[in-house]
Protein backbone atom coordinates (compact mmCIF):
# COMPACT_ATOMS: atom_id res chain seq x y z
CA UNK A 1 0.00 0.00 0.00
CA UNK A 2 2.54 2.83 1.10
CA UNK A 3 4.47 1.92 -2.19
CA UNK A 4 1.71 3.01 -4.11
CA UNK A 5 0.67 6.00 -1.96
CA UNK A 6 2.61 8.21 -3.36
CA UNK A 7 1.21 7.95 -6.89
CA UNK A 8 -1.64 7.98 -5.37
CA UNK A 9 -1.55 11.23 -4.07
CA UNK A 10 0.42 12.45 -7.48
CA UNK A 11 -2.75 11.38 -9.51
CA UNK A 12 -5.33 13.18 -7.20
CA UNK A 13 -3.50 16.11 -7.51
CA UNK A 14 -3.39 15.91 -11.29
CA UNK A 15 -6.67 15.41 -11.29
CA UNK A 16 -7.34 17.99 -9.00
CA UNK A 17 -5.55 20.71 -11.22
CA UNK A 18 -7.32 19.29 -14.28
CA UNK A 19 -10.58 19.47 -12.84
CA UNK A 20 -10.29 22.99 -10.49
CA UNK A 21 -8.70 24.57 -14.12
CA UNK A 22 -11.11 23.12 -16.34
CA UNK A 23 -14.54 23.30 -14.25
CA UNK A 24 -13.37 26.18 -11.36
CA UNK A 25 -11.13 28.45 -13.83
CA UNK A 26 -12.02 28.35 -17.62
CA UNK A 27 -15.65 27.67 -17.62
CA UNK A 28 -16.76 30.76 -15.54
CA UNK A 29 -14.27 32.77 -17.51
CA UNK A 30 -14.97 31.60 -20.94
CA UNK A 31 -18.47 32.75 -20.20
CA UNK A 32 -17.30 35.96 -18.88
CA UNK A 33 -14.81 36.26 -22.01
CA UNK A 34 -17.71 35.27 -24.90
CA UNK A 35 -19.61 37.94 -23.39
CA UNK A 36 -17.26 40.74 -22.89
CA UNK A 37 -15.18 39.85 -25.43
CA UNK A 38 -18.07 39.87 -28.33
CA UNK A 39 -19.31 43.20 -26.70
CA UNK A 40 -16.01 44.80 -26.95
CA UNK A 41 -15.42 43.66 -30.72
CA UNK A 42 -18.66 45.27 -31.51
CA UNK A 43 -18.50 48.32 -30.10
CA UNK A 44 -20.73 47.57 -27.46
CA UNK A 45 -20.18 47.32 -23.47
CA UNK A 46 -21.42 44.10 -22.63
CA UNK A 47 -22.51 43.10 -19.08
CA UNK A 48 -21.17 45.30 -16.52
CA UNK A 49 -24.09 46.00 -13.15
CA UNK A 50 -23.54 43.22 -11.22
CA UNK A 51 -21.43 44.28 -8.40
CA UNK A 52 -20.42 43.42 -5.01
CA UNK A 53 -19.97 46.47 -2.20
CA UNK A 54 -20.01 48.45 -5.54
CA UNK A 55 -17.13 46.61 -7.00
CA UNK A 56 -18.06 45.56 -10.44
CA UNK A 57 -14.46 43.85 -11.79
CA UNK A 58 -15.79 44.80 -16.01
CA UNK A 59 -18.45 42.17 -15.11
CA UNK A 60 -17.02 39.03 -13.62
CA UNK A 61 -19.85 38.63 -11.36
CA UNK A 62 -22.04 37.97 -14.03
CA UNK A 63 -20.88 34.11 -14.10
CA UNK A 64 -21.20 34.36 -10.32
CA UNK A 65 -24.81 35.58 -10.81
CA UNK A 66 -25.60 33.52 -13.40
CA UNK A 67 -24.83 30.49 -11.51
CA UNK A 68 -26.88 31.23 -8.14
CA UNK A 69 -29.73 32.07 -10.07
CA UNK A 70 -29.44 28.99 -12.45
CA UNK A 71 -29.08 26.68 -9.33
CA UNK A 72 -32.10 27.92 -7.80
CA UNK A 73 -33.96 28.01 -11.56
CA UNK A 74 -37.11 24.86 -11.31
CA UNK A 75 -35.59 22.26 -13.26
CA UNK A 76 -38.15 21.45 -15.72
CA UNK A 77 -38.70 18.08 -17.57
CA UNK A 78 -41.29 18.37 -20.19
CA UNK A 79 -44.47 16.10 -20.81
CA UNK A 80 -43.30 13.10 -22.49
CA UNK A 81 -40.11 13.46 -22.43
CA UNK A 82 -38.17 10.44 -21.67
CA UNK A 83 -37.21 11.46 -18.13
CA UNK A 84 -33.90 9.46 -17.86
CA UNK A 85 -32.24 9.86 -20.72
CA UNK A 86 -33.60 13.78 -20.61
CA UNK A 87 -31.53 14.02 -17.23
CA UNK A 88 -28.46 11.74 -17.91
CA UNK A 89 -27.69 13.48 -21.31
CA UNK A 90 -26.10 16.28 -20.50
CA UNK A 91 -23.82 14.53 -18.12
CA UNK A 92 -23.03 11.60 -21.72
CA UNK A 93 -22.22 15.70 -23.21
CA UNK A 94 -20.21 16.58 -20.68
CA UNK A 95 -18.07 13.86 -18.86
CA UNK A 96 -16.19 13.16 -22.13
CA UNK A 97 -14.77 16.77 -22.41
CA UNK A 98 -13.43 16.42 -19.33
CA UNK A 99 -12.17 12.75 -19.71
CA UNK A 100 -9.99 13.73 -23.25
CA UNK A 101 -7.96 16.18 -20.54
CA UNK A 102 -6.67 12.83 -18.92
CA UNK A 103 -4.25 12.32 -21.47
CA UNK A 104 -3.10 15.66 -22.47
CA UNK A 105 0.59 16.69 -21.06
CA UNK A 106 0.07 19.81 -19.37
CA UNK A 107 4.21 19.85 -18.70
CA UNK A 108 7.15 17.70 -18.91
CA UNK A 109 8.96 15.03 -16.72
CA UNK A 110 10.31 16.35 -13.55
CA UNK A 111 12.09 14.82 -10.41
CA UNK A 112 10.26 15.87 -7.54
CA UNK A 113 12.09 14.49 -3.68
CA UNK A 114 13.24 11.60 -5.62
CA UNK A 115 9.50 11.07 -7.12
CA UNK A 116 9.39 10.97 -10.82
CA UNK A 117 6.67 13.51 -11.75
CA UNK A 118 5.18 13.65 -15.30
CA UNK A 119 2.69 16.04 -15.87
CA UNK A 120 -0.32 14.34 -17.58
CA UNK A 121 -3.33 12.10 -15.54
CA UNK A 122 -2.45 9.15 -18.00
CA UNK A 123 0.53 8.48 -20.23
CA UNK A 124 -1.13 6.63 -22.53
CA UNK A 125 0.98 4.91 -25.70
CA UNK A 126 -2.30 5.37 -27.94
CA UNK A 127 -3.27 8.94 -26.39
CA UNK A 128 -4.80 10.36 -29.75
CA UNK A 129 -6.94 7.13 -30.57
CA UNK A 130 -8.08 7.81 -26.96
CA UNK A 131 -8.71 11.55 -27.81
CA UNK A 132 -11.28 10.61 -31.31
CA UNK A 133 -12.75 7.87 -29.22
CA UNK A 134 -13.55 9.38 -26.28
CA UNK A 135 -14.82 13.00 -28.34
CA UNK A 136 -17.56 10.89 -30.13
CA UNK A 137 -19.35 9.60 -27.33
CA UNK A 138 -20.53 13.09 -26.88
CA UNK A 139 -22.24 13.16 -29.54
CA UNK A 140 -24.76 10.37 -28.15
CA UNK A 141 -25.32 13.16 -25.11
CA UNK A 142 -26.32 15.78 -28.08
CA UNK A 143 -28.24 13.15 -29.75
CA UNK A 144 -30.20 11.94 -26.89
CA UNK A 145 -30.99 15.30 -25.11
CA UNK A 146 -32.58 16.13 -28.84
CA UNK A 147 -34.66 12.91 -28.97
CA UNK A 148 -35.76 13.13 -25.21
CA UNK A 149 -36.97 16.16 -25.15
CA UNK A 150 -40.23 15.62 -26.94
CA UNK A 151 -39.40 18.44 -28.72
CA UNK A 152 -39.57 18.97 -32.81
CA UNK A 153 -36.88 21.98 -32.35
CA UNK A 154 -34.57 19.34 -30.45
CA UNK A 155 -35.38 16.47 -32.61
CA UNK A 156 -34.03 18.60 -35.43
CA UNK A 157 -30.98 19.87 -33.26
CA UNK A 158 -30.13 16.46 -32.14
CA UNK A 159 -30.35 15.48 -36.11
CA UNK A 160 -28.01 17.58 -37.58
CA UNK A 161 -25.74 17.32 -34.21
CA UNK A 162 -25.52 13.74 -35.34
CA UNK A 163 -25.08 13.84 -39.07
CA UNK A 164 -22.32 16.61 -38.62
CA UNK A 165 -20.48 15.07 -35.98
CA UNK A 166 -20.34 11.82 -37.82
CA UNK A 167 -18.77 13.84 -40.66
CA UNK A 168 -16.39 15.77 -38.71
CA UNK A 169 -15.18 12.66 -36.97
CA UNK A 170 -13.80 10.62 -39.78
CA UNK A 171 -12.13 14.00 -40.91
CA UNK A 172 -10.68 14.96 -37.54
CA UNK A 173 -9.07 11.33 -37.36
CA UNK A 174 -7.41 11.57 -41.04
CA UNK A 175 -6.21 15.36 -40.60
CA UNK A 176 -4.02 14.42 -37.57
CA UNK A 177 -2.67 11.30 -39.59
CA UNK A 178 0.30 13.00 -41.01
CA UNK A 179 1.15 14.86 -37.56
CA UNK A 180 1.11 10.70 -36.57
CA UNK A 181 3.34 9.55 -39.13
CA UNK A 182 5.90 12.44 -38.41
CA UNK A 183 6.20 11.92 -34.65
CA UNK A 184 5.98 8.13 -34.96
CA UNK A 185 3.79 7.72 -31.98
CA UNK A 186 0.06 7.72 -30.89
CA UNK A 187 1.17 8.90 -27.49
CA UNK A 188 0.84 12.68 -26.94
CA UNK A 189 3.41 13.03 -24.29
CA UNK A 190 6.47 11.59 -26.79
CA UNK A 191 4.60 13.82 -29.50
CA UNK A 192 5.37 16.82 -27.11
CA UNK A 193 8.67 15.09 -25.75
CA UNK A 194 9.67 15.12 -29.67
CA UNK A 195 8.85 18.98 -29.98
CA UNK A 196 11.62 20.01 -28.13
CA UNK A 197 13.30 21.44 -30.68
CA UNK A 198 11.93 24.54 -32.12
CA UNK A 199 11.62 23.36 -35.58
CA UNK A 200 9.95 19.87 -34.89
CA UNK A 201 7.28 21.89 -33.96
CA UNK A 202 4.30 20.62 -35.40
CA UNK A 203 3.07 24.19 -37.24
CA UNK A 204 6.43 24.01 -38.60
CA UNK A 205 5.78 21.69 -41.02
CA UNK A 206 1.96 20.97 -40.36
CA UNK A 207 0.65 24.25 -40.73
CA UNK A 208 -2.27 22.91 -42.87
CA UNK A 209 -3.07 19.97 -40.98
CA UNK A 210 -3.26 22.55 -38.27
CA UNK A 211 -5.85 24.50 -40.12
CA UNK A 212 -7.91 21.53 -41.06
CA UNK A 213 -7.96 20.46 -37.60
CA UNK A 214 -8.62 23.40 -35.71
CA UNK A 215 -11.90 23.49 -38.43
CA UNK A 216 -12.97 20.21 -37.66
CA UNK A 217 -12.72 20.27 -33.52
CA UNK A 218 -14.89 23.54 -33.93
CA UNK A 219 -17.13 21.61 -36.19
CA UNK A 220 -16.97 18.93 -33.84
CA UNK A 221 -17.71 21.56 -30.85
CA UNK A 222 -21.03 22.97 -32.72
CA UNK A 223 -19.56 26.28 -32.12
CA UNK A 224 -20.77 29.22 -34.49
CA UNK A 225 -19.64 28.82 -37.90
CA UNK A 226 -20.46 25.04 -37.40
CA UNK A 227 -23.44 25.73 -35.04
CA UNK A 228 -26.39 24.56 -36.81
CA UNK A 229 -27.46 22.18 -33.88
CA UNK A 230 -27.95 24.89 -32.08
CA UNK A 231 -29.21 27.57 -34.57
CA UNK A 232 -30.62 30.09 -32.56
CA UNK A 233 -32.50 32.19 -35.66
CA UNK A 234 -34.28 28.52 -36.87
CA UNK A 235 -34.36 25.92 -33.96
CA UNK A 236 -34.45 28.14 -31.02
CA UNK A 237 -31.83 26.61 -29.12
CA UNK A 238 -31.87 23.02 -30.75
CA UNK A 239 -30.95 20.19 -28.71
CA UNK A 240 -31.17 21.91 -25.75
CA UNK A 241 -34.25 23.62 -26.06
CA UNK A 242 -36.23 21.90 -23.28
CA UNK A 243 -33.25 22.64 -20.77
CA UNK A 244 -33.20 24.55 -18.22
CA UNK A 245 -31.21 24.97 -14.89
CA UNK A 246 -28.07 23.36 -13.93
CA UNK A 247 -28.88 20.96 -16.90
CA UNK A 248 -28.19 23.88 -19.05
CA UNK A 249 -25.46 24.91 -17.18
CA UNK A 250 -23.67 21.21 -17.87
CA UNK A 251 -24.59 21.79 -21.96
CA UNK A 252 -22.93 25.53 -21.36
CA UNK A 253 -19.65 23.88 -19.38
CA UNK A 254 -19.55 21.24 -21.80
CA UNK A 255 -19.17 23.73 -24.78
CA UNK A 256 -16.46 26.05 -23.11
CA UNK A 257 -14.33 22.89 -21.71
CA UNK A 258 -14.38 21.43 -24.98
CA UNK A 259 -12.93 25.07 -26.37
CA UNK A 260 -10.20 24.15 -23.95
CA UNK A 261 -9.81 20.70 -25.22
CA UNK A 262 -9.40 21.89 -28.44
CA UNK A 263 -6.96 24.36 -27.60
CA UNK A 264 -4.93 22.16 -25.39
CA UNK A 265 -5.01 19.37 -28.41
CA UNK A 266 -3.84 21.80 -30.82
CA UNK A 267 -1.16 22.81 -28.57
CA UNK A 268 0.39 19.24 -27.42
CA UNK A 269 0.12 18.59 -31.24
CA UNK A 270 1.25 21.69 -32.88
CA UNK A 271 2.51 24.17 -30.48
CA UNK A 272 5.33 22.44 -28.65
CA UNK A 273 3.15 21.89 -25.40
CA UNK A 274 4.82 23.05 -22.63
CA UNK A 275 8.50 23.95 -24.17
CA UNK A 276 9.72 27.48 -24.69
CA UNK A 277 11.27 28.02 -28.02
CA UNK A 278 15.05 27.65 -27.75
CA UNK A 279 14.83 26.76 -23.90
CA UNK A 280 14.71 23.04 -23.02
CA UNK A 281 13.37 22.23 -19.22
CA UNK A 282 16.96 20.59 -18.88
CA UNK A 283 18.28 24.46 -19.37
CA UNK A 284 16.09 25.73 -16.90
CA UNK A 285 16.57 22.77 -13.82
CA UNK A 286 20.46 23.74 -14.94
CA UNK A 287 19.64 26.97 -14.03
CA UNK A 288 18.65 27.06 -11.20
CA UNK A 289 20.48 23.96 -9.79
CA UNK A 290 22.07 26.57 -6.92
CA UNK A 291 18.71 26.46 -5.10
CA UNK A 292 18.87 22.34 -5.55
CA UNK A 293 17.33 20.00 -7.61
CA UNK A 294 14.12 19.94 -6.28
CA UNK A 295 13.14 23.44 -6.11
CA UNK A 296 14.40 23.79 -9.76
CA UNK A 297 12.17 20.90 -10.63
CA UNK A 298 9.35 22.57 -9.01
CA UNK A 299 10.15 25.70 -10.77
CA UNK A 300 10.99 24.57 -14.09
CA UNK A 301 7.26 22.41 -13.63
CA UNK A 302 5.59 25.90 -12.54
CA UNK A 303 7.32 27.37 -15.46
CA UNK A 304 6.25 24.68 -18.15
CA UNK A 305 2.43 24.80 -17.07
CA UNK A 306 2.19 28.38 -17.10
CA UNK A 307 3.27 28.62 -20.64
CA UNK A 308 1.61 25.59 -21.63
CA UNK A 309 -1.91 27.65 -19.92
CA UNK A 310 -0.77 30.90 -22.25
CA UNK A 311 -0.62 28.72 -25.14
CA UNK A 312 -4.25 27.81 -24.45
CA UNK A 313 -5.38 30.75 -23.84
CA UNK A 314 -4.33 32.29 -26.95
CA UNK A 315 -5.52 29.41 -28.98
CA UNK A 316 -9.01 30.00 -26.85
CA UNK A 317 -8.81 33.34 -27.69
CA UNK A 318 -8.40 32.38 -31.55
CA UNK A 319 -11.30 30.54 -31.60
CA UNK A 320 -13.46 33.14 -29.87
CA UNK A 321 -12.72 35.47 -32.27
CA UNK A 322 -13.56 33.03 -35.32
CA UNK A 323 -16.92 32.81 -32.86
CA UNK A 324 -17.51 36.29 -32.98
CA UNK A 325 -16.16 36.97 -36.29
CA UNK A 326 -17.78 34.54 -38.60
CA UNK A 327 -21.86 33.87 -39.95
CA UNK A 328 -23.33 30.63 -39.25
CA UNK A 329 -23.24 27.95 -42.31
CA UNK A 330 -26.15 26.88 -43.92
CA UNK A 331 -26.59 22.71 -43.64
CA UNK A 332 -25.76 21.75 -46.73
CA UNK A 333 -22.54 23.84 -47.04
CA UNK A 334 -21.54 22.58 -43.96
CA UNK A 335 -22.10 18.84 -45.50
CA UNK A 336 -20.09 20.06 -48.66
CA UNK A 337 -17.33 21.86 -46.85
CA UNK A 338 -16.44 18.53 -44.77
CA UNK A 339 -17.12 15.73 -47.39
CA UNK A 340 -16.23 17.58 -50.47
CA UNK A 341 -13.00 19.82 -48.99
CA UNK A 342 -11.60 19.03 -45.70
CA UNK A 343 -12.05 15.02 -46.01
CA UNK A 344 -9.91 15.15 -49.58
CA UNK A 345 -7.87 17.69 -48.49
CA UNK A 346 -6.48 16.00 -45.24
CA UNK A 347 -5.93 12.96 -47.48
CA UNK A 348 -4.03 14.79 -50.30
CA UNK A 349 -1.95 16.21 -46.56
CA UNK A 350 -1.72 12.61 -45.71
CA UNK A 351 -0.29 12.04 -49.33
CA UNK A 352 2.33 14.90 -49.24
CA UNK A 353 3.61 13.71 -45.97
CA UNK A 354 4.61 10.14 -47.04
CA UNK A 355 5.81 10.99 -49.95
CA UNK A 356 8.10 13.70 -48.12
CA UNK A 357 9.12 11.53 -45.24
CA UNK A 358 10.36 8.52 -48.01
CA UNK A 359 12.11 11.31 -50.04
CA UNK A 360 14.01 12.17 -47.41
CA UNK A 361 12.84 16.66 -47.35
CA UNK A 362 11.08 15.73 -44.06
CA UNK A 363 13.29 14.66 -41.14
CA UNK A 364 11.61 12.34 -38.89
CA UNK A 365 12.38 13.67 -35.35
CA UNK B 1 -45.14 55.42 -62.16
CA UNK B 2 -41.74 56.19 -62.79
CA UNK B 3 -40.09 52.37 -64.00
CA UNK B 4 -36.48 53.41 -62.97
CA UNK B 5 -35.22 50.40 -61.93
CA UNK B 6 -31.71 50.55 -60.52
CA UNK B 7 -29.77 46.86 -61.22
CA UNK B 8 -28.27 45.65 -58.65
CA UNK B 9 -25.21 43.40 -58.54
CA UNK B 10 -26.30 40.22 -56.90
CA UNK B 11 -24.32 37.92 -57.85
CA UNK B 12 -22.66 35.79 -55.20
CA UNK B 13 -19.53 34.18 -57.81
CA UNK B 14 -16.26 34.03 -55.58
CA UNK B 15 -13.52 34.97 -57.07
CA UNK B 16 -10.54 32.06 -56.42
CA UNK B 17 -8.77 34.22 -53.38
CA UNK B 18 -12.34 33.91 -51.76
CA UNK B 19 -13.06 30.97 -52.48
CA UNK B 20 -9.57 29.47 -51.00
CA UNK B 21 -11.33 31.04 -47.73
CA UNK B 22 -8.88 30.84 -44.76
CA UNK B 23 -7.24 34.68 -46.74
CA UNK B 24 -10.63 35.93 -46.09
CA UNK B 25 -11.24 34.42 -42.45
CA UNK B 26 -7.98 36.43 -41.42
CA UNK B 27 -9.36 39.39 -42.83
CA UNK B 28 -12.73 39.44 -41.38
CA UNK B 29 -10.44 38.53 -38.06
CA UNK B 30 -8.33 41.24 -38.63
CA UNK B 31 -11.54 43.52 -38.75
CA UNK B 32 -12.80 42.37 -35.43
CA UNK B 33 -9.15 42.21 -33.42
CA UNK B 34 -8.93 45.50 -35.01
CA UNK B 35 -12.42 46.81 -33.34
CA UNK B 36 -11.18 44.64 -30.29
CA UNK B 37 -7.95 46.86 -29.91
CA UNK B 38 -9.22 49.93 -30.41
CA UNK B 39 -11.76 49.81 -27.72
CA UNK B 40 -9.72 47.65 -25.20
CA UNK B 41 -7.33 50.31 -25.48
CA UNK B 42 -9.63 53.60 -24.94
CA UNK B 43 -11.38 51.62 -22.08
CA UNK B 44 -8.02 51.10 -20.65
CA UNK B 45 -7.39 54.74 -20.96
CA UNK B 46 -10.15 56.04 -19.82
CA UNK B 47 -9.99 54.01 -16.49
CA UNK B 48 -6.45 55.65 -15.87
CA UNK B 49 -7.94 58.98 -16.48
CA UNK B 50 -7.75 59.88 -20.11
CA UNK B 51 -9.34 61.16 -22.88
CA UNK B 52 -12.29 58.51 -24.02
CA UNK B 53 -11.49 57.36 -27.65
CA UNK B 54 -13.59 54.44 -28.27
CA UNK B 55 -15.72 54.06 -30.94
CA UNK B 56 -18.66 52.46 -28.68
CA UNK B 57 -20.79 54.70 -28.75
CA UNK B 58 -23.13 53.54 -25.72
CA UNK B 59 -23.68 55.66 -23.06
CA UNK B 60 -24.41 54.67 -19.38
CA UNK B 61 -27.13 56.60 -19.44
CA UNK B 62 -27.99 57.29 -15.69
CA UNK B 63 -24.59 57.99 -14.71
CA UNK B 64 -23.70 59.81 -18.53
CA UNK B 65 -25.88 61.94 -20.11
CA UNK B 66 -26.34 62.66 -23.86
CA UNK B 67 -25.48 66.24 -25.37
CA UNK B 68 -28.22 67.62 -27.17
CA UNK B 69 -27.84 69.35 -29.99
CA UNK B 70 -28.65 73.17 -30.05
CA UNK B 71 -31.69 72.88 -32.32
CA UNK B 72 -33.16 70.49 -30.00
CA UNK B 73 -37.03 71.21 -28.84
CA UNK B 74 -37.10 70.44 -24.94
CA UNK B 75 -39.61 72.03 -22.85
CA UNK B 76 -40.83 75.72 -23.52
CA UNK B 77 -39.03 77.99 -20.93
CA UNK B 78 -39.46 81.75 -19.90
CA UNK B 79 -36.13 84.18 -20.17
CA UNK B 80 -35.60 86.27 -17.41
CA UNK B 81 -33.20 88.93 -17.50
CA UNK B 82 -30.50 90.75 -15.11
CA UNK B 83 -32.52 91.17 -12.35
CA UNK B 84 -34.48 87.49 -12.87
CA UNK B 85 -37.56 88.75 -14.35
CA UNK B 86 -39.12 87.63 -16.78
CA UNK B 87 -38.79 89.77 -20.40
CA UNK B 88 -42.25 88.46 -21.36
CA UNK B 89 -44.77 91.48 -21.71
CA UNK B 90 -48.29 89.35 -21.62
CA UNK B 91 -48.42 89.98 -25.22
CA UNK B 92 -50.56 86.89 -25.81
CA UNK B 93 -49.06 85.84 -29.47
CA UNK B 94 -47.38 82.87 -28.16
CA UNK B 95 -51.14 81.92 -26.77
CA UNK B 96 -52.57 82.35 -30.39
CA UNK B 97 -49.71 81.04 -32.35
CA UNK B 98 -50.01 77.90 -30.03
CA UNK B 99 -51.64 75.31 -31.54
CA UNK B 100 -52.46 73.32 -28.46
CA UNK B 101 -53.82 75.88 -26.95
CA UNK B 102 -51.61 74.68 -23.59
CA UNK B 103 -50.23 78.23 -22.84
CA UNK B 104 -52.92 80.85 -20.99
CA UNK B 105 -51.51 83.90 -19.82
CA UNK B 106 -53.21 87.00 -17.42
CA UNK B 107 -51.41 90.44 -17.96
CA UNK B 108 -50.91 93.39 -16.32
CA UNK B 109 -49.13 96.46 -15.93
CA UNK B 110 -46.27 97.64 -13.03
CA UNK B 111 -45.77 100.67 -11.82
CA UNK B 112 -43.68 102.18 -14.60
CA UNK B 113 -46.42 101.16 -17.07
CA UNK B 114 -44.42 97.89 -18.02
CA UNK B 115 -46.55 94.93 -18.90
CA UNK B 116 -45.79 92.10 -17.80
CA UNK B 117 -48.07 88.39 -16.92
CA UNK B 118 -49.31 87.84 -13.53
CA UNK B 119 -49.53 84.19 -14.30
CA UNK B 120 -48.59 82.34 -17.13
CA UNK B 121 -49.52 78.94 -17.40
CA UNK B 122 -47.90 76.25 -19.93
CA UNK B 123 -49.17 72.49 -19.50
CA UNK B 124 -46.99 70.81 -20.37
CA UNK B 125 -49.40 67.72 -21.00
CA UNK B 126 -50.75 69.43 -23.70
CA UNK B 127 -47.48 71.01 -25.30
CA UNK B 128 -45.99 69.19 -28.48
CA UNK B 129 -42.70 70.89 -28.45
CA UNK B 130 -43.49 72.51 -31.81
CA UNK B 131 -41.76 75.89 -30.97
CA UNK B 132 -44.27 77.80 -32.82
CA UNK B 133 -44.28 80.06 -29.39
CA UNK B 134 -40.63 81.24 -29.52
CA UNK B 135 -40.88 81.91 -33.34
CA UNK B 136 -44.39 84.01 -32.66
CA UNK B 137 -42.27 85.78 -29.38
CA UNK B 138 -40.87 89.30 -30.52
CA UNK B 139 -39.58 90.04 -27.14
CA UNK B 140 -37.42 86.18 -27.11
CA UNK B 141 -38.95 85.49 -24.09
CA UNK B 142 -39.94 82.20 -24.12
CA UNK B 143 -37.61 79.46 -25.80
CA UNK B 144 -37.35 75.72 -26.65
CA UNK B 145 -34.49 74.72 -24.12
CA UNK B 146 -32.47 71.71 -23.93
CA UNK B 147 -34.12 69.91 -20.75
CA UNK B 148 -35.08 66.71 -21.89
CA UNK B 149 -35.30 65.32 -18.70
CA UNK B 150 -38.10 65.13 -15.92
CA UNK B 151 -40.70 66.05 -18.50
CA UNK B 152 -43.16 62.83 -17.73
CA UNK B 153 -45.04 62.57 -15.06
CA UNK B 154 -47.80 60.06 -13.59
CA UNK B 155 -49.95 63.00 -12.43
CA UNK B 156 -51.07 64.98 -15.25
CA UNK B 157 -51.79 68.09 -12.30
CA UNK B 158 -47.58 67.94 -11.93
CA UNK B 159 -47.53 68.97 -15.37
CA UNK B 160 -48.78 72.57 -15.43
CA UNK B 161 -46.52 74.72 -15.24
CA UNK B 162 -46.57 78.16 -13.49
CA UNK B 163 -44.50 81.16 -14.04
CA UNK B 164 -41.91 80.35 -11.24
CA UNK B 165 -41.23 77.00 -12.72
CA UNK B 166 -40.43 78.10 -16.02
CA UNK B 167 -38.00 80.88 -15.80
CA UNK B 168 -34.32 80.28 -16.33
CA UNK B 169 -32.02 83.05 -16.59
CA UNK B 170 -30.91 84.29 -20.22
CA UNK B 171 -27.46 83.00 -19.45
CA UNK B 172 -27.87 79.62 -19.74
CA UNK B 173 -30.24 79.79 -22.79
CA UNK B 174 -27.99 82.56 -24.80
CA UNK B 175 -26.59 79.62 -27.70
CA UNK B 176 -30.52 79.02 -28.36
CA UNK B 177 -31.43 82.38 -28.63
CA UNK B 178 -28.03 83.00 -30.72
CA UNK B 179 -29.57 80.08 -33.34
CA UNK B 180 -33.14 81.52 -33.26
CA UNK B 181 -31.61 85.16 -34.29
CA UNK B 182 -29.80 83.09 -37.09
CA UNK B 183 -33.07 81.40 -37.84
CA UNK B 184 -35.71 83.79 -37.57
CA UNK B 185 -34.05 87.51 -38.11
CA UNK B 186 -30.39 87.36 -39.84
CA UNK B 187 -30.85 84.64 -42.77
CA UNK B 188 -34.60 85.25 -43.10
CA UNK B 189 -34.92 81.28 -44.62
CA UNK B 190 -37.98 80.96 -43.20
Amino acid sequence: MSAYLPDLIETMVKIAIVLGMNIGFFAPMLAWVERKQSAVMQDRIGANRADIFGFTVIGLFHSLADAIKLIFKEDFIPRGADKLLHTIAPLIAMIPALVTFAVIPFGGHYVLWGHDVNLVIADLDVGILFVLAISSIATYGVVLAGWASNNNWSLLGGLRAAAQMFSYEVTMGLTIIGLVMYYQSLSLVEIVAKQENFFHWGIIWHWPAFILFLACAVAENKRVPFDIPEAESELVAGYFTEYSGMKFVIFWTAEFIEVVTISALCVVMFFGGHQIPFISVQDIVNYLMDFGPNVANLVAAVIGFTVFIVKVVVLIFIQMTIRWTLPRFRYDQIMKLGWKMILPLSLVWILIVGVLILAGIMPTP
Amino acid sequence: MATTVKKVNRSVDLTLWEKMYIPEILRGMSITLKHFAVNLLGNALEVFGGRRERKIQTLYYPEELPNVPIAYRGRPVLVADENGLEKCVACGLCEVACPANCISIIGAERGDGERYPVSYILDGSRCIFCGLCEEACPKEAIVMSGEWQDICEYDRAKMIYTKEDLLRSEKSLKKRIKVLREKYFNKGRY
